[in-house]
């Protein structure tokens, strides 16, 4: 049974704050929501291009999720179960694209990932580019969602009983046979909603994505593009088609892995 | 001699964090239990954990079946744990928990894991999840899973410690006949002296990361060698003893206790409170008894304790139906009698 809140100033204040906070994040996407008509925003879905760059963001960002999930679960395993010295550096590390501007992440990725980059330019004999091609993108949208995957996974094996591994052990489990039968169906969950996230991450980046990949085109530099090109009206069929998009997919995903992985 | 399929720790030394365990020396014969009892902190856990092999020594050897193991990683052991909360797997029922162990060691067996269960007595519990069982159950699962490995030691942190009083009681003495009839050695780490006497045949008494004795169990919750094992044991002092005509002296003049003498070197009387033995005041006997006023009187659920005031402090702890026939109350005066036999002389370090 919920707790009573009681009277006074308490409820009110709070109320008032947690208001507050919804509208600011709500309302403008609601002004989005009716800035254009059906019709304007059936036409905009007809637009091949505008579809192109949706179904290419869609991928991208599924592709950098499971790069973020294949990648982080060690590294979350690693900064959980605390067995290695350094871990707050390890753990500095991880949210540093959290506390970078996603400019200085795009320009920072071109230095690594440019034509002329430290893995650009050896890669490039190989027809692996980075530079304005699709993986470009995932290099982009990987960088700044991994601190999302790792920190949810690792939340979740931290929460576990360190002595489910003891246990394992015990009975004759190699680290790594505790590890795939123990550790990883208990923290499904948390794997799932860092997968989730990192994809929500994903689809929304810009910022790393213009610089290093402004070609070709994902859904956010499109709209951005259509901005420029075309002003705010037009541009605003786009964003809303984008944003019903990712949401939609958001929205399936999160409930599609809460059934299946609900303990 | 362990003898063999026996445990054998020698100078074993071990740390977590800034805690150490210090030069333990144990053997466990197979088919016997040795209880390590002590207070929290005092390093049981960690003895366990390094005996199991989640803690690397720093220095000593364990050996089992004459094999030693200190080295090897734990799932190389065959040693059976039984963790103080169980650690059961929550997301596999009681059967897949059961057949954990055989799984990962490639003998799965579903006939020996029934059996297993059949043994410990949960056969019902077998498609249930660990969330939905009693703590009662949950242990008994605990315990079916590792004897399902077919272990050659078991070990065994605060089983009963979890449970509720009534639960304990009721586990206690299945345990201690499963244990038994296993023919493999098991260390059972408790702080209740209770259940070391009814479950162990051997106790150690491990103290701020040492064994400070260790010997068959009624013995040593008998007969505590120092004054710190006796004041875990629930012990009190009575103060140190002078050797007078060959025999232990305590007390001022006036109320002189005498004991045979013990030990060696500087030595502190200690007595139990439930061998104190109180009667009414006219009944006051020659030795080792005098007439004292009562302090104060407090009832302890099954038990009153009585606090005897005067040069030479004393408690008791009784009946509520003897305190009452004696009419014990602050102010009272009464008889108090503590048998050479009940006075325990031990080393004061």
């Amino acid at each position: 049974m919920a707790l009573s809140w009681g009277r006074g100033p308490f409820p009110v204040v709070t109320w008032t704050l947690a208001g507050l906070l919804l509208a600011f994040i709500l309302v403008p996407l609601l002004r989005l929501g009716v800035a254009t008509t059906p019709a304007a925003l059936a036409a905009e879905a007809a637009q091949p291009d505008v579809l192109a760059s949706i179904a290419l963001t869609l991928k991208d960002a599924v592709i950098s999720a499971l790069l973020a999930v294949v990648f982080g679960v060690p590294l979350a395993y690693v900064l959980a179960r605390r067995i290695v010295r350094g871990r707050a550096i390890l753990q500095a590390a991880v949210d540093l694209p959290l506390a970078v501007p996603h400019t200085v992440a795009g320009i920072a990725l071109l230095f690594v990932f440019g034509r002329n980059g430290w893995l650009g330019a050896p890669l490039e004999p190989f027809g692996i580019a980075f530079y304005g091609t699709e993986w470009g993108i995932v290099a982009a949208m990987l960088f700044v969602s991994v601190p999302f995957a790792v920190n949810s996974v690792r939340d979740a094996i931290e929460s576990l009983d360190p002595q489910l591994d003891h246990a394992a052990r015990s009975l004759g489990a190699t680290p790594w046979h505790a590890f795939r039968r123990v550790t990883l169906p208990l923290a499904a969950r948390g794997i799932v909603t860092g997968a989730v996230l990192a994809y929500a991450r994903s689809i929304s980046e810009f910022g790393a994505v213009v610089i290093l990949a402004y070609f070709p085109m994902t859904a956010p530099v499109k709209v951005y593009e259509e901005y420029l090109q075309n002003g705010l009206d037009r541009s605003a069929a786009a964003a809303l088609l984008l944003l019903l998009v990712a949401l939609s997919t958001f929205v399936v995903v999160r409930v599609a892995a809460s059934g299946r992985f609900a303990r | 001699m362990s003898g063999e399929g026996g445990l054998e720790i020698r100078g074993l030394h071990a740390h977590a964090g800034a805690f150490r365990l210090r030069d333990v020396d144990v053997t466990v014969p197979p088919g016997r239990v040795l209880i390590v009892l002590g207070p929290s902190g005092a390093g049981k856990t960690v003895m366990l954990e390094t005996i199991a092999g989640f803690r690397r020594p720093m220095a000593g050897t364990i050996s089992l079946a004459a094999r030693p193991i200190a080295g090897r990683p734990p799932e190389e052991r065959r040693i059976g744990v039984v963790f103080q909360h169980y650690a059961l797997f929550p997301h596999l029922t009681v059967e897949e928990n059961v057949r954990f162990g055989p799984r990962a060691a490639g003998r799965d067996d579903p006939l020996a894991a029934r059996a297993t269960l059949e043994r410990v007595g949960i056969a019902h519990l077998a498609g249930r999840k660990p969330g939905t069982l009693s703590g009662g159950e949950r242990q008994r699962v605990a315990v079916a899973r590792a004897l399902a490995i077919g272990p050659q030691l078991l070990l065994l942190d605060e089983p009963l410690s979890a449970l509720d009083a009534p639960t304990r009681d009721e586990l206690r003495s299945g345990l201690r006949d499963l244990l038994h009839g296993l023919g493999i050695p098991a260390v059972y780490v408790t702080h209740d002296q209770s259940e070391a006497s009814l479950i162990g045949d051997d106790v150690a008494v491990l103290m701020d990361g040492r064994i400070r004795q260790i010997g068959p169990a009624a013995e040593v919750l008998d007969r505590p060698v120092e004054l710190p094992v006796a004041r875990f044991l629930g012990l009190r002092s009575l103060g140190a003893v002078r050797v007078e005509d060959g025999c232990a002296v305590v007390g001022p003049p006036e109320r002189t206790l005498r004991a045979p003498a013990g030990v060696e070197g500087p030595a502190v009387a200690c007595y139990r409170p439930s061998e104190v033995e109180l009667a009414s005041a006219a009944a006051a006997r020659a030795e080792n008894s005098f007439e004292a006023i009562v302090d104060a009187v407090h009832a302890q659920g099954d038990v009153t304790r009585v606090e005897i005031g005067g040069p030479l402090p004393i408690t008791a702890v009784t009946l509520p139906r003897v305190a009452r026939d004696l009419g014990l109350a602050a102010g009272a005066r009464v008889a108090v009698t503590l048998p050479p036999s009940a006075i325990r002389i031990v080393r004061s370090a």
